[in-house]
């Protein structure tokens, strides 16, 4: 078997997964982007009706008055189908003798054709019954559910309304997905687009810079610390990492609410026990920063800590023996050497950061009010779970295929910067 | 390093700014097992009915804690067995075999870290709904799995890089084929990356909040971490007690694992994340 | 069996590495594939043995045309410089996985590693790992690896380099005495010319992809055929001035040697001295001043610089009375020079 052919099998599970679960969602995304795809438009296109809380709104669509009109109170007509009808729920005979005398004719009012069956020689009696026998020759389209196009054009070609209106009452009823840029035109005109960038920016610039400081103290600290003392604040500090988020968050929940330990610990100073979590945007974008920071700085501590053991300790012994302190120590020999753990650090954080909502979500859902609401949060809420109920799937894809766009470039920038060519050595064994 | 009454400076410095995590420690454990009063830190105390959860549901229309323990185990072992095999067999070719574009293979590989949840949920949930796989373990598993790929792959290619070559030339010239040479020699060379992705993919499925949450939200279909955010959600009096108890109990293999790998999951998240 | 190279050709993407290589390896031959890094005897190494494919030219082990056959089918045993032995299986299990491979019984795979560990003599070591042995051992696991299928070739890739210096003495001779032993092709890639001119029965000199000169070890050092050659082959080097061939030989500075009788040329050219053929014993004729004395046990290599600026080493039995700065004026043996033109061709 040639390694060639080995290749591709070994690859192709991966392959497939990966195709469907992320090549075929990222094109997806481009393509719902340009829809109005949501919850009530469904995704698997639809049908045609109009429905009486359209009516309001067709004016705006160029249909003419008129034909809103007769949309709205037509009407009814003797036809065989509704002759049918009547002779098989109230009689043949009166069925027969409205048919005779006055098969096509039409009337707008329901009192009309009720006034014509109670004057037929074998009448329906009863006012109810009436009502119902006028029902069957409605023939308005009004509610009515067409599933093709053509078939909501003839309908509405038997109404008798105007056919310039056509087209636009066809576009009015349909009720599934179409294609559109509106989408990118709300996130340019949206208020909230700006705000949730710049919310995106600040929440990204202040935990990054709370991971790398934080992370690096936490490394350098530690490698100062006798081995057991420095094992048990990484342990400390590494638990948080793969603690569940769920639970994680719920940790910081209880030390921060007002129930939780800071408002137990400062009731005992008179202050009234407040949610120190949500209080305030201040608060709240705090109490995030720190929840991803403490993380994040677990995961800096780990790369970092590692990139200084890789500093050959001769290196370190023969600063001490030039005499250099320990500041000076981490001064110039140990921080010039962090640059590219560093650089590799703020990259790669920056990437996840951008795109990652999950603890967020968790602890304040964005709030108070849509104080720490993120780009990622809100693509999520628009299109995946909203107190509205209807679901956007479209607007969501359009924030969702920003971060797609941004991911894509940065990864191609870190592709250049960490040396791809590296990668690409041959394998060894030609066959 | 020599000890220096210094870095009793450093100690107190660390230890407060541990603080905050070391008191949500011990009043985690401590709470779950205790009443407290509420305006005081003292334990008071034992009191297990926090762990009323495991004998009886705490309020109707809750699936049984038992049930979500085990859809969160069989979503989170089938992930990591997925994700292992399914590694360990890309990782190799794209590390040692010869074939027509691996560079772009392992270009893309490095892109696809690019595509985090959120940029792929949305396609992803209406993709679920079309493959009829919407709310069930198997679709969640599916893209769970999926995800959790290119990280995978990326860990065993890295193993593979570190086995000499001439260890498969060797095979070769022994005149074993190349499938037998990655299965009978080259394998038992990676068994301490395979272990780690094991452990790190198992570690991740049992974790995992968001997939659970948008695509398989019917109540069937629960797991811990989903469980424990609904009760969080629809209790209003904020139940810290039992709150604590439940998420002791999901924690459980978490710091089972922690403290058995403590060491080999800091390397492997050290070194892991590289590239 | 007998092993032919022709008109070999290696390319990687666009650079050709090796072009139009001829190699006979007579059968039962060991032959050394020397040379400097980067000279292509690793390639040509992968390329007999399967591991890289020819882009040109044909390999035949005796009538049969092996040019396109897999390396698993091929009959090659492979000693690497690092031994590449499997970590994670024993002595015994190394030896016997190229039999096992064969799908055959395990009391024919016991016998089998019993002879070959009872050859490389390590049979006392068959139950331990890799890790637990010495490098010379681990050295001879790999020999018996190599030769357990009996194969037509055995290729030995720089087998010594990893040994210190002690255990490559003795494993030089142990690698020679099983190739005796068992009268297999065999070909050593080394850059070591101490080893391929102790071990082998001719050597291949290669440089930038071509076989400069093939010859038997001590024809080599001898009669070099090339500039290249003279100074790849001898330890301590040899030394090169630079001359002008008339009645004598005149190396400027009113220094001047006697013309070897078969030496024909006439105007500039480079002569190279062996330390061996320059020194007191050979009478006078270079004056000069000791910058270096190296004593080294057996014998002292001394540097003399001499009075035209030329520097040329000898090496004496230790225990001459040179000493640093000392003048000297010593002979040197002019039938043994070498001349060569300023291209580097033998004159």
């Amino acid at each position: 078997m040639t390694s060639r052919f080995l290749g591709i099998t070994f690859l192709s599970p991966a392959l497939v997964s990966v195709i469907l679960f992320f090549l075929l969602p990222v094109l997806l995304t481009v393509v719902f982007a340009f829809t109005n795809m949501s919850t009530s438009t469904g995704i698997m296109g639809g049908d045609y009706r109009i429905i009486k809380d359209q009516l309001r709104s067709l004016p705006d669509a160029g249909v003419s008055n008129e034909s809103i009109e007769q949309l709205e109170t037509a009407g009814f007509q003797i036809t065989e189908t509704g002759l049918a009808a009547l002779a098989r729920n109230f009689s043949a005979d009166t069925a027969e003798e409205l048919g005779r005398n006055y098969m096509g004719e039409t009337f707008t009012a329901r009192r009309d054709l009720e006034r014509v069956l109670r004057g037929l020689d074998d009448p329906i009696r009863k006012t109810r019954d009436r009502k119902a026998a006028a029902d069957l020759f409605a023939v308005t389209i009004m509610g009515e559910r067409y599933d093709s196009e053509a078939s909501f054009r003839t309908a509405l070609a038997s109404t008798g309304i105007d056919t310039a209106d056509h087209d636009a009452l066809v576009n009015v009823a349909y009720t599934g997905w179409t294609w559109t840029t509106d989408n990118f035109r709300l996130l340019l005109e949206l208020p909230s687009t700006l705000r949730y960038a710049m919310n995106t920016a600040f929440y990204v610039v202040c935990t990054l810079l709370f991971n790398i400081t934080f992370g690096l103290f936490l490394a350098i600290s530690t490698f100062y610390l006798p081995a057991k003392l420095a094992n048990t604040f990484r342990a400390v500090w590494f638990l948080p990492r793969i603690l569940p988020p769920v639970l994680y968050v719920l940790m910081w929940s209880w030390f921060t609410w007002d129930n939780g330990f800071i408002a137990t610990v400062t009731g005992w100073f008179g202050v009234p026990p407040q949610n120190w979590m949500m209080q305030t945007s201040t608060h709240a974008w705090t109490v995030v920063v720190l929840i991803n920071g403490f993380v994040g700085a677990s995961l800096g501590m780990i790369l970092f800590s590692s990139a200084i053991k890789a500093i050959p300790t001769s290196m370190l012994y023969a600063s001490e023996v030039d005499g250099a302190n320990r500041w000076q120590q981490v001064r110039f020999i140990i921080l010039p050497q962090m640059r590219w753990p560093i650089l590799f650090m703020t990259s790669y954080q920056t990437l996840s950061l951008l795109t990652s909502f999950e603890y967020i979500l968790l602890a304040t859902d964005g709030g108070p009010g849509r104080g720490t609401e993120v780009w990622a949060l809100a693509a999520y809420h628009t299109a995946l779970n909203n107190y509205g109920g209807n679901l956007q799937y479209g607007l969501g894809a359009a924030y969702a295929l920003v971060l797609v766009v941004i991911g894509i470039a940065l990864s191609a920038l870190y592709l250049r910067f960490f040396n791809f060519k590296e990668l690409l050595i041959k394998p060894r064994i030609e066959q | 390093m020599n000890t220096n009454s210094r870095i009793w400076h450093l100690v107190v410095i660390l230890a407060i700014f541990s603080a905050p995590l070391l008191i949500m420690y011990v009043f985690q454990v401590m709470d779950s097992f205790t009443e407290r009063r509420p305006d005081s830190l003292w334990p008071g105390e034992l009191d297990l009915s926090n762990w009323r959860f495991l004998w009886e549901k705490i309020d109707s229309g809750r699936p049984s804690i038992w049930v979500v323990t085990f859809n969160t185990f069989v979503f989170a072992t089938t992930t990591a067995v997925a994700v292992t095999s399914l590694s360990t067999m890309a990782g190799y070719a794209l590390s040692r075999l010869n074939m027509p574009g691996r560079p772009y293979f392992l270009g893309g590989l490095i892109m696809l870290h690019a595509f985090p949840t959120i940029t792929l949920i949305i396609a992803i949930f209406i993709i679920l709904q079309f493959l009829g796989l919407f709310d069930s373990l198997l679709g969640i598993i599916f893209v769970k799995a999926a995800l959790e790929l290119p990280f995978g792959i990326w860990i065993m290619k890295g193993f593979y890089d570190t086995v000499p070559w001439e260890i498969e030339m060797a095979g070769v010239q022994d005149g074993a084929s190349r499938v037998r040479v990655w299965w009978e020699l080259v394998l038992p060379q990676v068994k301490p990356g395979l272990a780690a992705l094991l452990i790190i993919s198992f570690l991740s499925g049992w974790s995992e909040f968001v997939l659970p949450l948008v695509l398989a939200p019917g109540s069937s279909t629960q797991v811990l971490a989903t469980y424990m955010n609904a009760v969080i959600q629809d209790d209003a009096t904020a139940d810290f007690g039992l709150f604590k108890a439940i998420g002791m109990f999901y924690s459980i293999p978490v710091i089972v694992i922690y403290l058995l790998f403590q060491k080999q999951l800091m390397n492997i998240y050290g070194g892991g994340t590289k590239g | 069996m007998e092993l032919k190279l022709n008109k070999f050709t290696k390319r990687f993407g666009d650079t050709t590495v090796i072009k139009d290589m001829d190699l006979t390896v007579a059968s039962g031959e060991m032959l050394a594939l020397l040379g400097p890094s980067g000279c292509g005897k690793s390639t040509t190494l992968f390329a007999i043995c399967g591991i890289h494919k020819m882009s040109g030219g044909t390999l035949h082990f005796g009538e049969r045309d092996v040019t396109t056959v897999p390396a698993q089918q091929r009959s090659v045993g492979v000693v690497f410089q690092n031994y590449a032995l499997y970590p994670h299986m024993t002595v015994e299990q190394n030896i016997g996985f190229p039999l096992k491979v064969q799908k055959l019984s395990k009391s024919v795979i016991k016998a089998e590693v019993a002879r070959l560990a009872e050859l490389v003599q390590i049979g006392d070591l068959l139950n331990r790992r890799p890790a637990q042995l010495s490098g010379g051992q681990q050295q001879r696991v790999a020999l018996a690896r190599a030769m357990i299928r009996k194969p037509d070739v055995l290729l030995l890739d720089e087998p010594l380099a990893n040994l210190d210096a002690k255990l490559r003495l003795e494993m030089r001779s142990e690698i020679r005495r099983i190739q005796r032993e068992t009268g297999i092709t065999a070909i050593l890639v080394t850059h070591d010319q101490v080893e391929a001119m102790s071990m082998c029965d001719r050597i291949a000199l290669m440089k930038e992809g071509k076989i400069v000169q093939l010859d038997k070890p001590e024809n080599m050092y001898a009669n070099p055929g090339t500039q290249f050659v003279a100074g790849f082959l001898g330890n301590p080097p040899i030394s090169f001035l630079p001359a002008t061939a008339g009645e004598t030989l005149s190396l400027g500075g009113n220094q001047t040697l006697a013309r070897p009788s078969t030496l024909d040329a006439q105007g500039d050219i480079v002569i190279g001295i062996r330390p061996e053929h320059f020194g007191p014993q050979h009478g006078t004729g270079l004056e000069g001043e000791v910058i270096f004395v190296e004593p080294q046990g057996r014998e002292d290599l001394i540097d003399v610089r001499l009075d035209n600026g030329g520097a040329i080493c000898a090496i004496l039995p230790s225990g001459e009375p040179v000493k640093l700065g000392q003048r000297v004026n010593w002979g040197v043996a002019s039938e043994r020079i070498l001349a060569f033109a300023n291209d580097g061709s033998r004159l």
